[in-house]
């Protein structure tokens, strides 16, 4: 079966005053029926921005400038607007790290589940809430006839996030893009919730794409990882081969500068920062930073290359 | 020796109605007493809500305590007024967690660095440039950073400049509030190393305030683990991790992720943290409690020293442990 997501070379760009910015830069990952793919990097290294070129709402001054989104086989970047529009909360839906900003405020959680089903599945309004209630069930939520009556904020922060999910799986998507899902929450309620992602994806088959910054979050969640730095996905593969045998110096240095439980030793670092994106910059993006640059860094881009079965790395070490 | 006590410390809200009426009291830390040698570092850590935060406000006195006595270096500060304590501000500072909003966008990294130095008179006006740029390379920055403004600096490059700025009065107490978690992977373990350097070289003392057990561990010498406002365990770092003794230690301990695939997932505690304003009876933490039986319904434990560096508020203490996810 081919895979149900497909993205090729997808480059976004933002046009502003002070110039160009690649965030996307030629990022091509694929994800099957009922698997999760990570995108893994600090802020800044293009994760949401390649997670909203997906739905095509890149804000202005962005622009999807070239590569190829497929769906299911279908063509998203040449779809007309209202295709679109239809493709997204259906097709393809999203949870967003801020559950309280992403929920709106002066509507009952009833109402706001029920809008999805009524606009996306025609539902008439009662049968939209009894399913909006169904689906709270679904996502743990005790009490759920009296929970579709409150407003946001009569609920913490870990329900608001099961609402999201709840709303985001109203219209059974084939994709469901979960934007650093949990980074909101306190450690208990951050398992509670991953948990109930894996168990709903198990019972979907949805395709997952799971944005992260936390690498203990991706290693216990995730199937794939694509590891991004300055716009490039500069490590790609299984998380066994990756966490196995990190290759990219930039994920040896993430991987290294976490703060493990039972290891008090200074933590090493990765020296520098991001590179300045405005800036036309030749050779590898992760050269300034690199614990062992060679020859060619300095003025060729290395392309992502497979370098044992399911596992890819940009850098011209190997 | 002892550099800070707390004893006993409460401190509660009152929560009203829309017409200002009481309408109820949030008891936001209660009973909560530790000591703090110099050079030491404690690390206080619960999830959002259990008074972690309240609790370092109050020590430095920028919140009045209900009940309860702070001695710092043998002098009682508790009911110190404002102007009794100026003198004992510049010996205990803070670190913020957010360092967009804890630095004056419109005044220079050099005038905020400046200012303390002027205001407690440590250096004469002719050689504070020189404290200044000594006090950025000190944190790893350079001088000619002195003439910019906050915004044009990097999350990180921030928070060096907060630290930069609680060292400027040469304190011997630092509370740093969440100092890291704000901060990008790569940038937290540069931050990290910076505090532990600063402490070893001016021989300071830390109440390190966070949520991600992982980094406490890392940095803390002994943990105070807090639910509800109250501390449920006390130990040495080494022991909390390897001997939990109170349970919700023990669920925090496996809820941390680890970045292991091989690593058995997280196992999640059931139910949501309690609202202060209403707490269960007995024990405050029974209802999400493995262990929980009707002695922990109706009484709630001490905290009791099980060891000379362990101390613990569980019934059932003994038997903690029985859940803890084996490390790979």
């Amino acid at each position: 079966m081919p895979p149900r997501l497909v993205v090729k070379n997808l480059q976004s760009y933002f046009f502003t005053r002070t110039g160009l910015i690649k965030a996307v830069d030629d990022v091509s990952f694929t994800v099957d029926q009922g698997e999760t793919l990570a995108l893994v990097g600090e802020s800044g290294c293009g994760k949401s921005m390649t997670a909203l070129s997906l739905l095509r709402l890149l804000p202005e001054p962005g622009r999807i400038v070239g590569g190829e989104i497929t769906l299911d086989g279908r063509d998203l970047l040449h779809l007309p607007d209202v295709e679109m529009r239809r493709i997204r909360g259906n097709d393809i839906s999203m949870i967003f790290q801020e559950p309280m900003t992403s929920l709106n405020p002066v509507l009952r959680i009833g109402e706001q589940i029920a809008e999805v089903l009524r606009l996306h599945q025609g539902d008439t309004k009662q049968q939209a809430l009894e399913q909006a209630a169904e689906l709270l069930t679904q996502v743990g939520i005790s009490d759920p006839g009296r929970r579709l009556r409150n407003y946001p904020h009569q609920l913490s922060g870990g329900q608001r996030q099961r609402i999201m999910i709840a709303i985001a799986l109203a219209c059974d998507p084939k994709l469901l893009i979960a934007d650093e899902p949990t980074t909101a929450l306190d450690v208990t309620i951050q398992a509670q919730i991953m948990d109930l992602l894996l168990e709903l994806k198990q019972q979907r088959q949805m395709a997952t794409l799971l944005i992260s910054h936390d690498l203990g979050v991706v290693a216990g969640n995730a199937d794939k990882l694509a590891v991004m730095y300055a716009g490039q996905i500069v490590e790609a593969g299984t998380v066994k081969r990756i966490f196995g045998n990190p290759l990219h110096p930039y994920t040896q240095g993430l991987l290294q500068c976490i703060p493990r439980l039972g290891q008090q030793q200074t933590l090493p670092t990765i020296p520098g920062q991001l590179p300045d994106l405005r800036e036309q910059l030749e050779g590898c993006l992760f050269l300034d930073r690199c614990s062992g640059p060679c020859a060619p860094c300095g003025h060729q881009l290395p392309k992502l290359e497979e370098n044992e079965p399911d596992h890819w790395v940009r850098c011209w070490r190997y | 020796m002892t550099l800070l006590e707390v004893k006993n410390l409460r401190k509660s809200f009152r929560i009203t109605d829309s017409l200002g009426r009481t309408s109820g009291q949030l008891v936001a830390v209660d009973n909560f007493s530790i000591t703090l040698k110099q050079g030491e570092t404690l690390g206080l850590v619960g999830e959002s809500g259990c008074g972690k935060s309240t609790t370092g406000k109050l020590i430095l006195k920028l919140l009045q305590p209900d009940a309860g006595q702070i001695f710092f270096n043998g002098d009682e500060l508790t009911h110190l007024s404002p102007k009794q304590m100026r003198p004992y501000r510049r010996r205990m500072q803070m670190i913020f967690q957010d360092p967009f909003s804890s630095l004056n966008p419109r005044m220079t990294i050099g005038t905020i660095l400046s200012e303390p130095l002027l205001i407690h008179r440590l250096a004469p006006p002719r050689q504070v440039r020189d404290r200044v740029i000594e006090l950025l390379e000190k944190v790893g920055l350079t001088a000619e950073h002195e003439q910019r403004y906050p915004h044009e600096f990097s999350g990180g490059q921030r928070q060096r400049i907060g630290i930069a700025r609680a060292l400027a009065v040469e304190p011997q107490l630092i509370i740093a509030d969440e100092p890291v978690s704000a901060l990008d992977l790569s940038v937290q373990a540069q931050i990290l190393n910076l505090l532990q350097g600063v402490q070893k070289e001016h021989d300071l003392s830390y109440l390190f305030i966070a949520h991600d057990l992982a980094v406490i561990e890392h940095v803390s010498d002994r943990i105070a683990v807090m639910y509800l406002g109250k501390i449920v365990e006390l130990t040495s770092a080494t022991e909390l991790y390897k001997k939990p003794c109170h349970p919700y230690t023990e669920a925090l301990l496996n809820a941390v992720p680890v970045p292991d695939p091989n690593h058995p997932r997280p196992t999640a505690l059931a139910g949501e943290i309690p609202s202060p304003i209403n707490p269960p009876s007995g024990c405050y933490f029974h209802p999400r409690c493995p262990y929980a039986d009707d002695q922990c319904k109706q009484q709630e434990p001490q905290l009791l020293k099980i060891s000379d560096e362990h101390q613990v508020a569980c019934h059932h203490s003994e038997q903690v442990g029985r859940f803890l996810l084996q490390k790979v």
